[in-house]
């Protein structure tokens, strides 16, 4: 990959931002950079020496003013907890970190919408609504660090998307800052508003290569008077397929996740990480593990209905066995089960991960495909988990060290596979830096004709997030 | 479908830690795990018997002991085939309370539950209960009486096993007796 046409940070840019930032927002030292440079699992690393730490939309509009008008390139950062280095720099861009932008604006409690920063952090939003009896309608297993700007920018899914559906759905309306440094003022609140074009969906998942998002408006769900949890051990996929279409039909209105993990998931928590296995009527564990919640507004009635429906399932043959609790510190344990995979999977090595949709036909059989193609004795684990209710997987290849030759057998195989399949090749993690190559394997091509023409119309200079999502368009850099 | 005749649904009920967790995990899985922890909500499992050549299939709830650990429905009472209802031998306030669970048993299991009272840690030197105070109780009550110990195994197969076979006969006089009603 070669670097595109863009300017080099000078002197002169560089007492720009510290009269806008001052020094205390302004990180030019080498080794404070590094952890803006890194993505969290190790696996792209950058060379920028400036992170800009802007506290206001102005100042990020200031910022990409002057940087489109010098054709120097950016890269806006978040939580840096992305999974295919979207917010990395790839050569030498600015970092536009977004983390001084913490501050929530309006909460409406009668109508359920938060109004807030792009740089508030995900779980303090949840805290702050749990106050006013309401809850963020997306969770996921890095809200300690992702911020809301972040999510939003990459349409990130998660535990609960099964239930409440996608950010498209229930982002109300941002604020944006075009590449030239035009603020786009798309704070709607309203539920409904069927006026001229969506544009709030242009920066909803095009992961800051429109626009950097600096404000939100976000739908929130009413906080459930009670939740639910039945994590069940199982014997086969199939018998997964048939308790989740059971708790499809038993549990209906109530359901609000249905997670699956294989034995070798599983084992990360337990063995890497030492966490303890609820269930413990089967010595060496379960082939196959169902995480079900349930969530509503009477306990009894909802305590009722998953019962019985582990008893039916129990019934027709197709759990092996489980536990049932609404009592918070074992829901929480149990899905510290689920959560910290992706955390205790690093423990192995290097990590190949890919987190793709598939029909329920072929979900799992990706994972018995791809264990019988490496059959290589440095592997420690092939194996998938993930949000069953939503048809998407996260299969993850661990190996002690990154090896050249098993990269080259997994990819471009995997991608190739999902795509016969009719599968995505990313379903909530997005295309970043790592996956540009294989955007044509999900997208169409008049799908990515279309994409070019706008981010040729919103980013003339292509300064925002080069390198991500569209492979770059080679033009001479204007002196 | 896996080949069996007779499925049960079993429930254990009584105060915390007089042994319901071991008597199902001696049962299902031959092991005393020392050191249990408290159940938080309830666990289930199934084990597959054989009496008289049929294959029984167990459907076995394992019920929190502790109020602040216990469901507030108790909704698994009512489809229950049997009921086990445990005290400690060596524990006088856990047979104290068996009019509690006697009570909610009552209100919430089908009149026709088999109710199975079982004193549980006969393995204890401490006895507080004796056998005969647990069998009056269990007679007037109309409950069949066991006493069991899950950490030495003694009558923990016998109590499961009794069960099955006691339900079984049952279901095949419900069967018999429709057979009868139909002609």
């Amino acid at each position: 990959m070669q670097r595109g046409p863009y300017n080099t940070i000078s002197t002169t840019d560089i007492r720009f931002f510290d009269s806008l930032l001052g020094p205390n927002r302004l990180i030019t030292d080498p080794d404070e950079c590094e952890s803006y440079n890194i993505d969290f699992p190790s696996t792209v690393r950058g060379a920028s020496r400036c992170v800009l730490k802007p506290k206001s939309t102005e100042e990020v509009s200031a910022i990409l003013k002057y940087c489109n008008t010098r054709r120097l390139a950016v890269v806006p950062q978040s939580g840096n907890t992305g999974l295919v280095g979207g917010s990395n720099p790839v050569f030498d861009e600015i970092v536009i970190s977004m983390k001084s932008m913490n501050k929530i604006l309006d909460t409406n409690e009668l109508a359920g919408v938060l109004t807030c920063e792009a740089g508030c952090v995900l779980e303090n939003l949840e805290n702050h609504l749990t106050t006013v009896g309401l809850m963020m309608p997306l969770d996921l297993g890095a809200k300690g660090s992702c911020l809301i700007g972040g999510c939003v920018s990459t349409n990130a899914g998660g535990l609960r998307l099964l239930r409440y559906g996608n950010l498209h759905g229930n982002i109300l309306g941002v604020e944006a800052v075009k590449a030239n440094g035009d603020v786009v003022d798309a704070l709607n609140t309203l539920k409904k508003n069927n006026t001229g074009y969506h544009l709030k969906h242009l920066f909803i998942g095009s992961e800051g290569t429109l626009g950097i998002v600096t404000k939100v408006v976000i739908q929130c769900p009413p906080l459930p008077k009670a939740v639910h949890l039945a994590f069940l051990g199982l014997a086969s996929f199939d018998k997964v397929l048939k308790t989740y279409h059971l708790a499809k039909r038993e549990l209906g209105e109530i359901l609000s996740s249905c997670e699956m993990m294989d034995r070798l998931s599983i084992d990360v928590s337990i063995n890497n990480l030492d966490m303890k296995n609820p269930l413990t009527s089967y010595e060496n564990g379960h082939e196959f593990y169902m995480l079900i919640e349930t969530s509503g507004s009477h306990l009894a009635h909802d305590e009722e209905k998953l019962s019985s429906f582990v008893e039916k399932a129990m019934n027709n043959d197709i759990i092996e066995d489980g536990t049932l609790t609404n009592e918070t510190a074992k829901i929480n344990n149990i899905w510290g089960l689920r959560e910290r995979i992706s955390e205790g999977v690093l423990r192995d090595g290097y990590v190949f991960k890919y987190d793709i949709s598939l029909p329920f036909t072929s979900f799992y059989k990706v994972v018995e495909v791809l264990r019988d193609r490496l059959r290589d004795p440095r592997i420690i684990r092939i194996s998938g988990y993930g949000h069953l209710g939503d048809g998407n997987i996260h299969v993850q290849v661990s190996i002690p060290e990154y090896y050249v030759d098993v990269a080259a057998q997994l990819e471009p195989f995997i991608f190739e596979y999902v795509s016969q399949c009719q599968g995505s090749i990313s379903a909530e993690h997005g295309i970043g830096f790592k996956k540009t190559k294989y955007l044509h394997m999900s997208k169409t091509s008049s799908e990515i004709a279309m994409m070019y023409d706008l981010k040729k119309l919103m980013d003339p200079n292509g300064i925002l997030n080069p390198y991500k999502v569209l492979m770059p368009v080679t033009t001479e850099l204007q002196s | 479908m896996e080949d069996y005749k007779f499925l049960f649904k079993v429930v254990l009920v009584g105060n915390a830690g007089v042994g319901k967790t071991c008597l199902v995990r001696r049962f299902t899985q031959g092991l005393f795990p020392p050191g249990q922890g408290a159940t938080i909500g309830v666990d289930f499992m199934i084990k597959t018997v054989e009496v008289e050549n049929e294959k029984v299939k167990l459907q076995i709830w394992d019920t929190a002991g502790q109020e602040r650990f216990r469901s507030i429905t108790q909704s698994y009472y009512r489809s229950a085939h049997a009921l086990i209802l445990v005290y400690d031998i060596s524990c006088q306030p856990t047979f104290d309370c068996l009019p509690d669970w006697l009570r909610e048993i009552e209100e919430y299991a089908s009149n026709k539950v088999l109710r199975i009272l079982v004193g549980n840690k006969i393995d204890r030197e401490d006895r507080e209960i004796p056998t005969h105070v647990g069998e009056d109780f269990a007679q007037r009550h109309g409950m069949y009486f066991l006493e069991t110990s899950a950490k030495e195994a003694e009558n923990v197969e016998r109590l499961f096993m009794e069960i099955a076979a006691e339900l079984m006969e049952v279901s095949e006089n419900i069967l018999f007796k429709s057979i009868l009603l139909l002609w």
